[in-house]
């Protein structure tokens, strides 16, 4: 049992965050029809914007400010970045691709995820980066905390959850609530009659790409604050993301955080109970019975194809 | 007008009142619209002046003349060139030329994105050091062990290809991907399958046999320890054999129906061509070439490491394919030469140097062909690069005593214009990098004057960056380098080099 | 012209997109050798009918017969292997191809060379080839001056839109078709050039085809059609020589509103 509560956590803990990538790829997709390849490796940047960020303010021993106002500052800063490298990115890579066969921009799309990982290896190195999250406040977000039964559900989980969750339901309200939240649902049903609705599409991509940027920049800063990061690292987690996204149904919001959370306790269950070796394998074999089976996810519609 | 013809079909009216109008006078028929429409294309396209000439002259010469001229060209080499290490990197680049092939049929003819596609190269690799080494204490005879990878390759295709049938573009890119992934997960961890040892894991297979054809066994290595130059002929002939073969075959109703099915797919279906199997048709052709290049690098390599099939190579080769032009054969071929050379090129610094100016001096001069903005723009970027280089030596000695890696009269040059620190401030390489794409990227939004002005700097700049942070590291440089092609490639020329510009939409 | 048998028949088939009714409970029929025209106002199910036959939709109720045999549910590449070919409203010419490939790739489903014989050009495959380009010209021969020898290597772009239409009604007689659904062949098209269309298709059924043809110019529809088939809301509300269904009221407050009848 406590095996399972656990893993549970872990689960969870690792579903929320692929949770938050999963939401940036159904952002884009939604609107443009893009598999934004390049996703996963503006997360790494997030994540790397805030490991400068951290030190900046002095390092996670011995901190300039405050323990929760570094956290937030360096989750910002990075959330940051982020979207400008999104809106960059969609200007210089997307934007003079709109009009070409479907697979242009996904090609250019794979370039730009190369180009980031490895101007990254080249300015930074291959090597890892720790955020040493041990460190900060002399170890008070590895001790505090509370306990299910045996196990221990330290402060660093609940940060990274709680957080995660709180810019899923921002993010949720952006979009239901706000005028251009709105005309980025509309865009995502039909593009076409959205711009003769007098809607910008091209604010609203732009929007896209900013909100969905600014989550890989979180996710990378909470994920960060858990494992080391690392130039290559976008790559496997955007496939992760992607896939959680798949999952859920591809330009579903809901669908992307389900998506996630099922991964994650997919991912942490197969690591617990069968081998850690495999698991890769195991995820793939769940997006493959997706695509065979539902291939317009949990929460997404059945395509119909138009003439 | 009918008098100044006896031919009695031209007297008739063609297309009506406007179009017989558009007729051009003269002996030569009279000129519909469409016809008009479609000469007019042609002398646009067609450049002027002798280049004009020379390009209307040699597009006469068929394919298989280009073919024959090229293939002897490189099996002369070897004659010339006694260098192993030479000879080495020509067999590499028939390596690429044969897989630029093979996804040239997934990405070019069947329009479809296959991110697996090197997973078929590695499977080719790791069914030969199966069959032919002491894995299994298997020892097939080559030809039969190049004929099972090669079926093997496509069905491994077809299967792969198999869950994605009904799907988009997008949903195979990312089966494939995962397939990628999945591969390596298979090969790292193949020494260990429920107790069996598949693959040896990350130590790979060594000691596969060497190629032998017709009861001669190739040598992988000559007396001396160098390059042996017969799998560069072996590999030649592959190529011939997968050029030919596969051109054929594009030019007969399957291609046709390739053809069809990328300009438009519903189309294509109601039109009775069954687009998913022709799909997983290109998908399994592709994944035959690549299985049947993977048993060639493994044969002259001698082993086979999970670590020799990742990612990076699957960029390298796709950048052949996009930068020479998806669709076009020779162009994947003139691609991966381009790209091959281009990856060797940049190992060495002193080479990646020349290679660096040069282009950029070749490129200058294409895009402001020689005149005074050209000028200006060279006496700019050097008089700027002498001036900031006094400055900073009068500031601090040290920040340009520092040393141009690599070496000879260039990286002289270099020194002495370039601003070349002792050591680089840890800020400086990411500041100077991130400014350089951020002016690169805003060049191609300015234009005239405020074009000219802002390239000087970015110039200098990108110089600056090249020696101090680039040439240090030339590993993450090379494949920064391929994504930055594909991107600017898709975006300024998708059709390549040599691909054939399309219509989308009229 | 009509023999009487039945060469396509739609028995109860209905359409729905989510809970849209796009088409509902429709029967209708077309014999060998007839020319059937359907009419009815933007929106009426038209296009979506040829979708549904050629196999683009599956219908969610009823059924599909061609040649007394159903054809619901198959993909559409084997629909038009049994004998039904279609041209599009829009327009889909493989337009970066050249005039002649269009027309020989829709002999994709009569022809049978694989890779294996393409790629070692087996003495069949060599004959096969000739014969697709024979059948290719000769289609493309069937439009006389219009669509003439020096363009046949022409891109597919390049040709004005009349010639776009008569070169989707070649590709499409080059699949070998007992049935051509034709969509709209006049759409566009100025009036001589209207005129001309409907000859084509009269002589297209004295080729021995069965044509069903969706038109809005009613000049077109009254001098090709046997019978007219209305559409309105995907219902189907009348049926008939073109002269009753012309005049049909339920006809006219379908094109002019529910106001039309009263100031009829």
């Amino acid at each position: 049992m406590d095996t399972f509560i656990q893993l549970t956590l872990n689960g969870l803990t690792l579903g929320s965050v692929y949770a938050l990538i999963a939401l940036g790829y159904s952002l884009v997709y939604g609107i443009l029809k893009l598999l934004n390849f390049a996703h996963g490796d503006v997360f790494t940047v997030g994540s790397f914007i805030g490991f400068g960020a951290l030190q900046l303010l002095g390092g996670s021993t011995d901190p300039v400010v405050p323990l929760w106002l570094l956290l937030v500052t360096i989750t910002v800063a990075a959330m940051a970045g982020c979207a400008a490298l999104g809106v960059v990115i969609e200007r210089f890579a997307y934007r003079p691709l709109r009009d070409a066969p479907r697979i242009a921009p996904l090609i250019s799309a794979l370039g730009v995820s190369f180009f980031l990982a490895y101007s990254l290896q080249l300015l930074f190195g291959a090597e890892q980066r720790d955020y040493d999250a041990f460190s900060m406040g002399e170890g008070v977000l590895f001790f505090e905390g509370f306990d299910i039964g045996n196990v221990r559900v330290p402060l660093l989980r609940i940060v990274i959850i709680v957080s995660a969750f709180a810019l899923m339901v921002m993010l949720w309200l952006l979009v239901n609530r706000t005028r251009t939240g709105k005309a980025m649902k509309a865009t995502s049903y039909d593009r076409e009659a959205a711009a003769m609705m007098g809607i910008d599409i091209d604010r609203v991509i732009v929007f896209a790409f900013v909100l969905g940027s600014a989550l890989a920049g979180a996710a990378g800063v909470l994920f960060a604050l858990r494992a080391p990061t690392f130039a290559s690292l976008g790559f496997i987690i955007g496939l992760k993301g992607f896939t959680a996204a798949v999952i859920g149904g591809i330009g579903s919001i809901p669908g992307a955080m389900a998506g996630g959370l099922i991964l994650g306790f997919a991912e942490a269950y197969t690591q617990g109970y069968v081998s850690t070796r495999w698991s890769d394998l195991f995820v793939f074999v769940i997006l493959i019975a997706f695509m065979v089976f539902r291939p317009q996810g949990l929460f997404g519609k059945a395509d119909i194809r138009k003439v | 007008m009918g008098d100044r013809f006896d031919d009695g079909d031209l007297t008739q009216p063609l297309e009506g009142a406007a179009e017989s109008s558009a007729a051009e006078g003269g002996t030569s028929p009279a000129v519909g619209r469409d016809e008009w429409v479609a000469r007019d294309e042609e002398r646009r396209a067609r450049r002027g002046g002798w280049v004009g000439t020379v390009e209307t002259r040699l597009g006469v010469v068929p394919w298989w003349a280009w073919l024959t001229l090229f293939v002897a060209l490189v099996c002369l080499l070897p004659v010339g060139v006694e260098n192993g290490y030479v000879r080495r990197v020509a067999f590499d680049t028939v390596i690429f030329m044969l897989l630029a092939l093979g996804l040239n049929v997934v990405v070019g003819w069947g329009g479809l994105l296959d991110l697996g596609y090197i997973a078929f190269f590695g499977i080719g690799a790791y069914a030969y050091a199966f069959m032919a080494s002491d894995q299994f204490d298997l020892h097939f005879p080559t030809p039969i062990v190049i004929l099972l990878v090669t079926l093997v390759g496509g069905l491994a295709g077809f299967l792969v290809g198999l869950p994605s049938r009904r799907l988009t573009g997008d949903y195979l890119a990312i089966v494939t991907l995962f397939f990628f992934q999945a591969f390596l997960t298979l090969t790292n961890n193949g020494d260990d399958v429920f107790g069996h040892n598949v693959t040896n894991g990350p130590n790979g297979i060594l000691d596969l046999d060497e190629l032998s054809l017709f009861g001669t066994t190739i040598p992988r290595t000559t007396s001396q320890g160098q390059f042996g130059v017969g799998y560069l002929y072996v590999a030649l002939a592959v190529f011939v054999i997968v050029y030919v073969a596969l051109r054929l075959l594009n030019d007969s109703r399957t291609g046709r129906a390739w053809r069809s099915l990328r300009e438009d797919a519903l189309a294509a279906e109601v039109m009775g061509m069954p687009v998913n199997w022709l799909k997983l048709m290109a998908f399994a052709f592709g994944a035959a070439t690549a299985a049947l290049t993977g048993t060639l690098a493994a044969s002259l390599n001698g082993s086979v490491f999970p670590q020799d099939f990742e990612f990076p190579l699957l960029i390298a080769v796709y950048t052949m394919v996009i930068l020479g032009g998806a669709g076009s054969q020779a162009g994947v071929v003139l691609g991966a030469i381009l790209v091959s050379v281009l990856l060797e090129v940049l190992r060495e610094p002193g080479d990646s140097r020349a290679l660096f100016y040069g282009v950029l001096l070749l490129g200058l001069l294409a895009i402001l062909k020689p005149s005074l903005r050209l000028a200006v723009v060279l006496v700019g970027t050097i008089g700027l690069g002498l001036v900031a280089r006094v400055v900073a030596q009068a500031v601090d000695e040290r920040w340009t005593s520092g040393v141009a890696a690599g070496g000879g009269r260039l990286a002289g040059w270099a020194a002495d214009w370039v601003i070349v620190p002792e050591t680089l401030a840890g800020w400086v390489a990411p500041v100077a990098y991130l400014t350089m794409i951020g002016a690169v990227l805003v060049l191609t939004l300015v234009d005239g004057w405020a074009r000219i002005v802002l390239l000087v700097p970015t110039l200098y700049l990108a110089a600056f960056v090249w020696e101090n942070v680039m040439l240090a590291k030339p590993e993450p440089t090379r494949y920064a380098i391929l994504g930055a092609i594909l991107v600017a490639t898709m975006v300024a020329r998708p059709y390549g080099i040599l691909g054939e510009k399309r219509v989308e939409i009229v | 012209m009509s023999t009487g048998e039945k060469l396509l028949e739609l028995r109860a088939v209905s359409m729905a997109f989510g809970g849209l009714s796009v088409v509902s409970g429709l029967d209708l029929h077309v014999d060998e050798g007839e020319i059937v025209s359907v009419i009815g106002p933007n929106g009426a199910g038209k296009t979506t009918l040829f979708n549904l036959i050629t196999g683009i939709y599956e219908p969610t109720e009823g059924d599909i017969l061609f040649a007394s045999e159903s054809i619901r549910g198959l993909e559409p590449h084997r629909i038009t292997r049994k004998g039904i070919a279609r041209t599009f409203q829009t327009l889909r010419l493989f337009l970066n191809m050249t005039v002649r490939e269009n027309v020989m790739a829709a002999a994709y489903g009569h022809t049978h060379a694989g890779p294996a014989r393409s790629i070692f050009r087996t003495p069949g495959q060599r004959r096969e080839e000739r014969e697709i380009r024979a059948l290719a010209e000769k289609r493309l021969a069937f439009f006389g001056e219009r669509l003439m020898g020096y363009r046949w290597d022409q891109p597919a772009y390049s040709l004005s839109y009349a010639n776009r239409r008569r070169l989707e009604i070649a590709r499409a007689t080059a699949t070998n078709p007992r049935l051509l659904l034709l969509d709209e062949p006049a759409a566009g098209m100025n009036p001589k050039e209207t005129q001309e269309i409907t000859e084509l298709i009269g002589r297209l059924r004295d080729e021995g085809y069965t044509i069903l043809v969706i038109e809005h110019d009613m000049h077109v529809v009254e001098g090709i059609s046997d019978r007219v088939v209305a559409l309105d809301h995907g219902v189907k509300i009348a049926e008939g020589s073109f002269d009753a269904v012309a005049t049909d009221l339920r006809v006219v407050e379908a094109y002019l509103g529910t106001g039309g009848t009263a100031r009829k």
